[in-house]
């Protein structure tokens, strides 16, 4: 038979190339229909974190088959796209799939009953775990009053700085209450410079383009872009102070911030320099600069954010991750206790800040000594409980689907504004306020009218509406 | 069914009609679905609202998309405008007669055409930085250069327009070498003896004969460049970078169909593109026939 058919390829091309890839494409499909696909056994779990599943491993391998979830790691685009086209597409998905919160977002769009995740806000309140957990941790997964996730973390924000540059200009950061105190205080950190006559190093880590930082100080001065109805409020005054301060700390006379990206070689090795002294440190980010950035070991320190006013908010909140169930997939009894059991555990708390310095949102477990513990790498500071002491503290965030187009509008206004700053030569906040507020009315407007076209959201024939409430 | 001499043939329709089933069922089928869902407000198949023309009048009233179109045709103009000349210019060098290793040099500048575009991204991405980049560095030491000019924050069409000169520079220059190489010599040699100089052989006897495939080229240039999405997605990781100076026509729908998860107003967006496509290929035409015709003049 084999003969006949390369006979056959042969009469049709006189090729040997054509003949090569014509068996090998009838070999590998005949592999692809006889070999067999192994089934996946048990409860299948998505994670788009590998630190998540080496965390994971150990502390499910004890325990009963029938719990044991088989975790697939991937990467954060390919569980994003397998996810949104299981819920749109009803292709299958895995029962638990961990997520961020810009990918949960996204299964928030449509109407409340096609949203992908379980509705859990019952269970939880009938178990007692609103109370057990932080409060602010459910907002990113609660849409329409309806909560569809268990919490990963807290996540709030410290300022991590250059102890040894800090120390031996003689500064106390103790002294630090405001943002206008960090700016006096460290101010002499920038006088040397360097052949082009600019300062070798700048106070904080910070650009106008830096959308996550943005919206970690606007939410940390009680801005933001929805308000707790989840309607769109941008152009607010104190959205418009806070962006004219970034402005004017990126391109005032008085420049204090400088440019170092996270997550790439170039601004690790601007940090390790010592280019900027001090950068936006949610408690994951402690953990991504002890990898990447070794070398300062025993240099750094974190302090509480500067408050925009005294007595004002020491912290802000940065990322998250929740574990949520597929609203299609069987016994979901048993699913919820595999997810409880996994994100409630006093093992997983302790795992998650000793691997990844990361604080469990369950309140009842903060007691743990392990947050005690004092850290190298910050210069024996216990950091577990310094971001404990914040955590109730971290602002409440929506999961308005909306959210991320927020960001960006927002974000282009920051460079608006910025290209404004320059072209005036503006020398004070106040300058700059009222071309702020219009910038943001801009933004505002643009996210209004993207929301008013969905016609899933239940608006209440309000257009301001962010699919919420 | 073919009639031929009076009696049907079925060979050619079973000839055909693998590729019949497979353009039916994969390309006929939901192009003309995708008119009826660009009328469509959906949120995956269970989701869906009729909504007429809103698509249409909402993309069209997007600033946001007009950005989109803005960015596009700003690449697709650096694009013709800077690199097919270059092309030309590189291939007429390497059309020299005599010159050596004309094989290896071919072969040197048409590499870059085999790098995916995610390395081609992630390459001028580390290239581009501020600081530590390699432009801003090389630049710096040599004339001084700004090295916090920010390539990637405000001047990100040009960026790409450099990425994308790199790798597609060689690419194009295959063809106008091929077009070159069929140039009849007998018409240089007769030319050159009428008393034309260079440039006046290059003028009225090269630009003619290479005219046909210079407007291909010029096609698939501007059809690739309307369709520009993997670069400015991996240079800004997923996102249109800073104030949405990357954002391109595609980018912006796949913005809407796969992040917002309305497909029906990607289809309304790529249905634009398309509509815009054509209009651009008719004016090529158009201008290229123009050109020719006042050529033959």
């Amino acid at each position: 038979m084999i003969d006949a058919l390369i006979d056959m390829i042969r009469r049709m091309s006189a090729s040997r190339g054509v003949m090569v890839i014509a068996l090998l494409g009838i070999a590998s499909s005949i592999a692809v229909a006889v070999l067999p696909a192994r089934p996946p056994s048990g409860v299948q779990m998505w994670t788009f974190a590998r630190l998540h599943k080496q965390m994971y491993d150990p502390i499910i391998a004890d325990w009963p088959a029938e719990l044991r979830p088989e975790i697939t790691l991937m990467s954060f685009p390919a569980l994003e796209r397998r996810m949104l086209q299981g819920f749109l597409a009803r292709t299958p998905t895995a029962e638990l799939i961990e997520c961020e919160r810009r990918s949960a977002a996204r299964a928030f769009v449509g109407p409340l009953e096609s949203v992908g995740f379980t509705d859990l806000t019952d269970r939880l309140r009938s178990e007692g775990l609103l109370d057990q957990i932080n409060g602010p941790s459910f907002g990113p997964w609660s849409s329409r009053g309806r909560i569809f996730g268990l919490p990963h973390d807290v996540h709030p924000v410290m300022l991590g700085y250059r102890a040894d540059l800090v120390e031996a200009a003689g500064i106390d950061v103790s002294t630090i209450e405001t943002w206008d105190d960090f700016v006096r205080v460290m101010g002499p950190l920038m006088s040397e410079r360097g052949p082009d006559g600019k300062p070798v190093r700048y106070l904080l880590n910070l650009w106008e383009d830096k959308e996550d930082l943005i919206e970690v100080l606007l939410l940390q001065a009680g801005g933001g872009y929805f308000d707790e109805q989840e309607r769109v409020r941008i152009a607010t005054p104190v959205n418009a102070r806070v962006i004219s301060t970034i402005v004017m700390w990126c391109r005032g006379p008085g420049r204090i911030a400088a440019d170092a990206a996270d997550f790439s070689a170039s601004g690790n090795q601007l940090k390790a320099e010592g280019y900027v002294v001090a950068a936006f440190m949610p408690d994951w980010m402690c953990n991504v600069w002890k990898n990447e950035i070794p070398q300062l070991s025993g240099k750094m320190k974190l302090m509480p954010l500067p408050a925009w006013t005294r007595g004002g908010r020491r912290t802000s909140v940065w990322g998250g991750t929740m574990l949520g169930i597929s609203r299609t997939a069987p016994d979901q009894e048993r699913l919820w206790r595999i997810a409880s059991k996994l994100y409630l555990s006093p093992e997983l708390a302790r795992s998650l800040y000793t691997t990844g310095d990361i604080i469990t949102p369950v309140r009842t477990l903060w007691n743990d000594p392990i947050f005690d513990e004092p850290d190298p790498y910050f210069s024996g500071q216990r950091k577990g409980r310094d971001y404990i002491a914040l955590a109730p503290d971290v602002p409440n965030r929506t999961s308005s689907p909306y959210n991320v187009m927020a960001k960006l509008r927002v974000q282009t206004a920051v460079i608006a504004l910025s290209t404004h700053a320059m072209r005036i030569g503006a020398t004070s906040v106040e300058q700059l306020e009222p071309r702020a507020m219009e910038l943001l009315k801009v933004a505002e407007n643009q996210v209004r009218a993207q929301i008013k076209r969905n016609v899933f959201l239940d608006s209440g024939g309000d257009a301001t509406d962010g699919g919420g409430s | 069914m073919t009639r031929t001499a009076g009696r049907f043939s079925i060979a050619p329709w079973l000839l055909l009609g693998p590729f019949l089933a497979c353009f039916g069922v994969f390309f006929a089928l939901p192009l003309v679905q995708s008119v009826g869902l660009s009328m469509r407000q959906t949120f995956g198949p269970a989701a869906s609202e009729f909504v007429g023309a809103a698509n249409y009048r909402n993309v069209m009233a997007d600033p946001l998309f007009w950005k989109a179109v803005r960015n596009t045709v700003v690449f697709t103009v650096g694009n013709v405008i800077i690199q097919l000349p270059l092309a030309l210019l590189l291939a007429m060098l390497l059309n020299r007669p005599g010159l050596r290793w004309r094989g290896a040099l071919r072969a040197i500048f048409f590499a870059p055409v085999l790098v995916g575009v995610v390395f081609v991204a992630m390459i001028f991405g580390v290239i581009f930085e501020k600081r530590t980049g390699l432009v801003n560095q090389a630049l710096h030491s040599m004339i001084g250069w700004d090295l916090d000019f920010p390539w990637l924050q405000r001047y990100v069409m040009p960026a790409m327009i450099i990425a994308s000169l790199w790798q597609y520079l060689g690419f194009n220059m295959v063809y106008f070498l091929g077009a070159l190489q069929n140039v009849r010599k007998e018409l240089i040699e007769a030319s050159t003896l009428d008393g034309a100089g260079p440039w006046q052989r290059f003028r009225h006897v090269v630009v003619p004969q290479i005219r046909p495939v210079a407007s291909f080229v010029v096609l698939l240039s501007i059809v690739g460049s309307f369709q520009l999405f993997e670069l400015p997605y991996v240079l800004f990781n997923g996102t249109a970078g800073p104030d949405n100076r990357g954002l391109t026509i595609v980018m912006y729908l796949y913005q809407m169909g796969f992040d917002q998860g309305d497909l029906g107003y990607a289809s309304a967006v790529g249905w634009l593109l398309a509509a815009l496509l054509i209009v651009f290929a008719l004016l090529q035409r158009r201008l290229a026939g123009e050109a020719g015709r006042g050529a033959r003049a």
